[in-house]
């Protein structure tokens, strides 16, 4: 029966640790975004769409840690027996994301915050400095792609 | 990330949306073909000077327009900077500057237009302090350089001495603080300005054909120039210092400024030499996303920019030709 807390440490981890990555990208997004509006106003549609960008990993992780919860019934009718192997197992394969998701989200703030700092200067290249935090995000989809991989080939 | 750094976030973002408002060569050259002074000003006037300039009533007060927008600017990056203090440092050079004035001021009896209203001492605190020869309210190393001025001025009478003194406090106390603050680029911009004084007073001194001694005397320590072999120039030609610093980054502002100072008797092109290698130093961290780099890029762009409008200005008003006045104008950070 132990199990079951083993996968659950899994749960808490994808949704916590990629949750915090995205808190931290959003947050620090946040603050060149105000510096930019106290100029110029008028840039807080594009603004606003810089900084949502950074929640993406806290999404995938609560995605993660919803397959997991579905999985092992705590959403759903009743729990599962899980021996020891079975919990350690969903808990590795909360990882990926949880450590991806939690430095990704993070530096793609950092990469956000350059790209505000682009869009005071040059409104019109609001594309590409989406790009460059899209390149951030890849490692977070692969991190994703490796949780759901090995959920999948998880016995119960 | 041991440090965090991105409390830096606002401040470089607010910075960055405030240099689109930062003139640009093309309005200067608009500025320079105006017919006169008043023309001039008209496209000033479409700037962001525009407010300051409405209340204007005569063009030869143009002056308090620039020390108004100075001083908001300094009061603005100091207030929205997560740390203060590096700024402050940026405005010790105005209490040094307005020290100067008010010491030669009083030792030739007279009284000097040339204050500037920027720096962490008030205006008033310092005029008081020279006035009424009571430095303890300055702070400790301005007032220590202060009596030493008095003591120095009583034996020898030599109002030199206050550049000397106050340069070299300045200095001293810049290095010092970049140093401890651990603000490598800061140390970066002072050790370059060092330079660039030192070589400005080896040539003047060597124009005045004082000695060797005096010059060692009155260079700056602490530049990446030794002192020592700035000072043995004094008795070489000039290609000399021109060749020793061929492969230094000075090489072009040596070679060019240099060689016109000592042809033609004119500083104008060394002087704006200067400014212009410093500025090409602070747009090197002009992009740099979380840091201390853009606020004093951006700071030291503002100073240029009023630097070339007063060039820009005084030139129209004395009616000088437009070629004369390009040739001052030192380059833009944007």
């Amino acid at each position: 029966m132990e199990g079951i807390a083993i996968a659950m440490l899994g749960v808490a981890l994808a949704v916590g640790l990629a949750g915090s990555g995205s808190a931290i990208g959003i947050g620090i997004v946040g603050q060149s975004a105000c510096g930019l509006i106290s100029e110029d106003p008028d840039k807080f549609g594009q603004t606003l769409l810089l900084q949502a960008l950074p929640g993406t990993q806290g999404i995938y992780g609560l995605l993660a840690g919803f397959l997991i919860m579905q999985d092992i019934g705590i959403v759903g009718e009743e729990l599962i027996e899980l021996t020891a192997y079975q919990g350690y197992a969903y808990l590795m394969a909360a990882l990926p994301i949880a450590i991806a998701g939690f430095s990704s989200g993070i530096y793609q703030g950092r990469v956000l915050a350059s790209s505000i700092n682009l869009i005071a200067k040059r409104p019109e290249e609001l594309g590409k400095g989406i790009v460059y935090a899209v390149m951030v995000e890849t490692y977070a989809v692969f991190a994703l792609l490796a949780t759901i991989l090995m959920l999948f080939g998880i016995d119960v | 990330m041991l440090i965090d750094d991105t409390i830096y976030g606002y401040a470089v973002a607010r910075v960055k949306a405030l240099e689109t408002h930062l003139l640009e060569q093309g309005q200067f050259e608009r500025m320079i073909n105006a017919s006169t002074g008043e023309e001039a000003l008209k496209v000033l006037s479409e700037s962001g000077y525009a407010a300051a300039l409405a209340e204007l009533d005569d063009i030869h007060n143009f002056e308090t327009v620039l020390a108004d927008e100075l001083r908001y600017v300094f009061n603005l990056v100091m207030k929205i900077s997560p740390l203060p203090e590096l700024i402050g440092m940026l405005a010790l050079r105005y209490d040094i500057h307005n020290l100067k004035v008010l010491f030669k001021a009083r030792f030739l009896g007279i009284t000097s237009d040339l204050l500037i209203p920027v720096g962490s001492v008030e205006l008033a605190k310092l005029e008081n302090a020279v006035t009424e020869d009571d430095f303890l309210l300055l702070p400790e190393k301005l007032r220590r350089a202060a009596n030493q001025i008095i003591e120095d001025f009583m034996v020898n009478r030599d109002p030199q001495i206050v550049d000397l003194i106050l340069d070299r406090v300045l200095y001293d106390q810049l290095i010092e603080e970049a140093r401890e603050r651990q603000a490598p680029f800061l140390e970066g911009l002072f050790v370059r300005q060092i330079d660039l004084t030192n070589l400005k007073t080896l040539i003047r001194v060597k124009q005045m054909g004082l000695s060797r001694d005096f010059l060692s005397r009155v260079l700056l320590p602490k530049g990446t120039l030794a002192v020592e072999k700035l000072a043995a120039m004094i008795e070489e030609p000039l290609e000399s210092l021109i060749s020793m610093l061929d492969i230094s980054d000075y090489a072009d502002l040596v070679g060019e400024g240099v060689r016109e100072w000592s042809e033609k008797g004119s500083a104008s092109l060394l002087e704006k030499l200067s400014d212009n290698y410093i500025t090409a130093y602070l747009r090197e961290g002009k992009w740099v996303p979380f840091g201390v780099e853009p606020l004093v890029g951006y700071l030291w762009a503002k100073e240029i920019e009023i630097k070339n409008i007063r060039i820009v200005l005084v030139g129209k008003i004395n009616q000088l030709p437009a070629e004369s006045i390009r040739e001052r104008i030192r380059d833009v950070y944007v």
